[in-house]
């Protein structure tokens, strides 16, 4: 559930984003100071998660576009390209990665 | 491939016939499920003389088409009572190709109660009297081993573990990797419908067989780099799957509230760290040795999803280390240590019984009181018992509908009697219609592979919602029906799904290898007329659209974090098969 009260998110990072949030913040899930909503681009900027290692995000476990605002009691997770085929449709990747160049998209389609 | 091979175990005589016409173009899925229907009486007793189990290999298999060399299975399920068809690796598949081997059938059965094994290789197929050595509880890995050593280290071998020869109906059938390790037929049973028959092993010696002929050689060629070009650029199945293999799912569905926990009450647990893919790559990478981060479970498989799990000394303890597995032991038992889950799944292995159906046995005799929660330990010596088989072990080898039964649960996570795997279908609605309405019972590769425009059928899915899932449900159902009848491992549909050039040269290569034509639609009608055949075989067994329902628990516990119910009725659900009843098509 969502603390609104909160001034902080949760965050987290699979596949590689797994160990590189480890490494620059020593544990998972990492907590964030949060006063304003932020994009999702803008926190993965602060973070240093580079965009195209990033397709979609995870806002409070439901699969959101990456400049998604989060706000203050969030849980976050940054996922990479990396998640198999048919549940990247079941879970609902499709109508949220369009517009983000580290999607799926096949040359062919860009 | 022209050979069509008979065992009957009644008279231990041996037919090689021409294949029939009416099968010439159908492998792996598509062939046995079509032989199922046409030569097993629907209502047999699935352990009983006139059930039949055929082997096949798919139609690219023993080419050097990328990730060809599945083997399908086949029978009437002594766990569902539906037609199954169980895939798995290995090297028997390729072997069988490259042999000329369209089908290998085994019919009847002894009235003695000798186990025999069957040997294939150019000259013939002989049926010798199994070594004792491999019999009365003696493990997989000792089994393949010894056979391995009497017949050749090259030879392909299938063989049913001490589940097997007492015909539980979790029983799988495993099959020797490259290695001299364990593959597996999982589900459904097939490991007793062997046990049945009295057959111990089948080995296989392709020594002397040619290359498989292809029509057009530079076409197949020209195909199959395109092919694999799109499998190794995609991020899943170049990268993803070879560095986290299926567990990476573990983070992914747990952050989605869909992975089921504590014998589905939950769709996320908080101890996702110590069992995820991300941890299983690190602990490989740290502990070294023996272990290897990625691995193919036959020759040619340029995805490499599979791994080698080695214990803190670098000692090798399991491989095929599978998301379902870990999902079943780590979060729906609630066990926490991930080496505790890696000594079930080599215990599972050697026993040969499926991994997904007893982990969810597991889960549910942990609610039933006959296993504490969350210990692996306990989990491990609960497992071995079924090796013996005590009472206790053939409560867990039969599976979770009986465990559930003899427990006196309601919460009773089977479709046709077949444990549901590692996907929420509160959460996740899309993949809980296919587990209800698939012929095989509970499966998630029943849905798999879309051939059609997936951005059409994907782009307005909601995990939550309705809308789409019926069409997503269906489209996935009928892909994979195909896909599984080329030999093809299902993985290669993460590669092929989003680039529609990967999807046309799986159909060249398969049109260079026979000199035909088929189009992308032709593939389609493939999947349907598949997927037709076998319900109709289900419903002459006596299934109706009443058993495709999901348990009526999930329809009044909500799943936390996002508290969903199961609320398709069931005349949505039907909507699924809607497509059964239009015209048969040419294919």
């Amino acid at each position: 559930m969502v603390d609104k009260d909160k001034k902080t998110i949760e965050v987290r990072g699979f596949l590689q984003l797994d160990a590189h949030l480890k490494k620059k913040y020593g544990s998972m899930p990492v907590i964030m100071e949060l006063k304003e909503p932020i994009r999702g681009t803008e926190l993965a900027e602060k973070m240093e998660v580079p965009w195209d290692e990033v397709e979609v995000i995870f806002v409070n476990g439901f699969v959101q576009a990456l400049d998604y605002i989060i706000h203050p009691g969030d849980r976050v997770a940054f996922l990479p390209p990396g998640c198999p085929g048919p549940y990247r449709i079941a879970m609902g990747f499709y109508g949220k990665n369009q517009g983000n160049p580290a999607s799926f998209k096949i040359k062919e389609r860009q | 491939m022209n050979k069509f091979i008979r065992v009957n175990m009644t008279t231990l005589k041996v037919t090689t016939e021409e294949v029939p016409a009416k099968y010439a173009g159908l492998g792996g899925r598509a062939l046995t499920s079509n032989f199922v229907a046409d030569e097993v009486k629907p209502t047999c007793h699935a352990l009983g003389k006139n059930n039949k189990i055929i082997f096949a290999p798919g139609l690219l298999s023993g080419t050097s088409a990328p990730n060809s060399g599945r083997l399908s299975v086949g029978a009437k399920s002594p766990l569902t009572g539906t037609i199954k068809e169980s895939n798995t690796g290995g090297s028997f598949s390729q072997k069988m190709a490259k042999m000329g081997i369209k089908a290998f059938v085994i019919e009847g059965m002894p009235t003695d109660d000798k186990f025999y094994v069957i040997k294939i290789d150019m000259n013939g197929v002989t049926v010798e009297e199994a070594p004792t050595e491999i019999l009365g509880g003696c493990g997989n890995y000792e089994a393949i081993r010894i056979l391995s050593e009497k017949y050749g280290e090259k030879v392909g071998i299938g063989v049913a573990g001490p589940a097997g020869e007492n015909r539980l109906p979790s029983a799988n059938i495993s099959f020797k990797d490259p290695e001299g390790n364990i593959r597996s037929a999982g589900r459904g049973g097939l490991g007793a419908v062997l046990g049945s028959k009295k057959v111990k092993a089948i080995v296989i010696d392709d020594t002397g067989a040619e290359r498989v002929s292809i029509a057009d050689p530079e076409k197949f060629k020209a195909a199959s780099k395109v092919f694999a070009k799109a499998i190794l650029d995609h991020p899943v199945s170049g990268q993803g799957l070879a560095a986290y293999g299926t567990t990476v799912l573990v983070n992914i569905l747990n952050e989605a509230g869909g992975l089921p926990a504590n014998n589905f009450t939950a769709g996320r647990i908080d101890h996702n760290d110590n069992i995820s893919g991300e941890t299983l790559n690190a602990t490989i990478t740290e502990r070294g040795g023996d272990g290897k981060v990625s691995h193919g479970c036959h020759a040619g498989c340029i995805m490499r999803c599979s791994q080698w799990y080695p214990d803190k000394n670098g000692k090798y303890i399991t491989s095929g280390f599978e998301y379902e597995t870990i999902w079943g032991l780590g979060a729906d038992a609630g066990i926490q240590n991930l080496d505790d889950i890696a000594y079930c799944d080599r215990e599972m292995d050697d026993i040969g019984i499926d991994s997904i159906e007893t982990a969810v046995a597991i889960a549910a005799a942990m609610e039933g009181g006959l296993i504490p929660w969350g210990d692996g330990k306990a989990a491990l010596e609960a497992i071995k018992e079924i090796r013996k088989p005590t009472p206790l072990g053939r409560i867990i080898g039969s599976g979770t509908a009986v465990v559930g039964k003899t427990c006196g649960l309601y919460r009773t996570p089977v479709v046709k009697d077949q444990a549901i795997p590692a996907y929420d279908p509160r959460s996740v609605k899309g993949i809980g219609l296919t587990y209800a309405t698939s012929t095989m019972g509970a499966d998630h590769t029943a849905g798999y592979c879309i051939s059609g425009n997936i951005l059409k059928i994907g782009a307005d899915i909601d995990p939550l919602k309705k809308d789409g899932q019926i069409e997503y449900s269906r489209a996935m159902q009928i892909g994979t029906a195909a896909v599984d009848s080329t030999g093809m491992c299902l993985f290669v549909y993460f590669g092929v799904a989003d680039n529609p050039g990967g999807y046309q040269a799986l159909i060249d290569m398969i049109n260079a290898q026979y000199g035909i034509n088929l189009t992308s639609e032709d593939v389609d009608k493939l999947g349907e007329s598949v997927l037709k055949v076998e319900r109709a075989f289900n419903k002459a067994a006596g299934f109706t659209n009443a058993h495709d329902r999901l348990p009526e628990f999930f329809e009044y516990e909500p799943c936390p974090p996002h508290n969903a119910v199961w609320d398709f009725t069931p005349e949505e659900i039907d909507e699924v098969y809607a497509f059964e009843n239009e015209e048969a098509t040419n294919c």
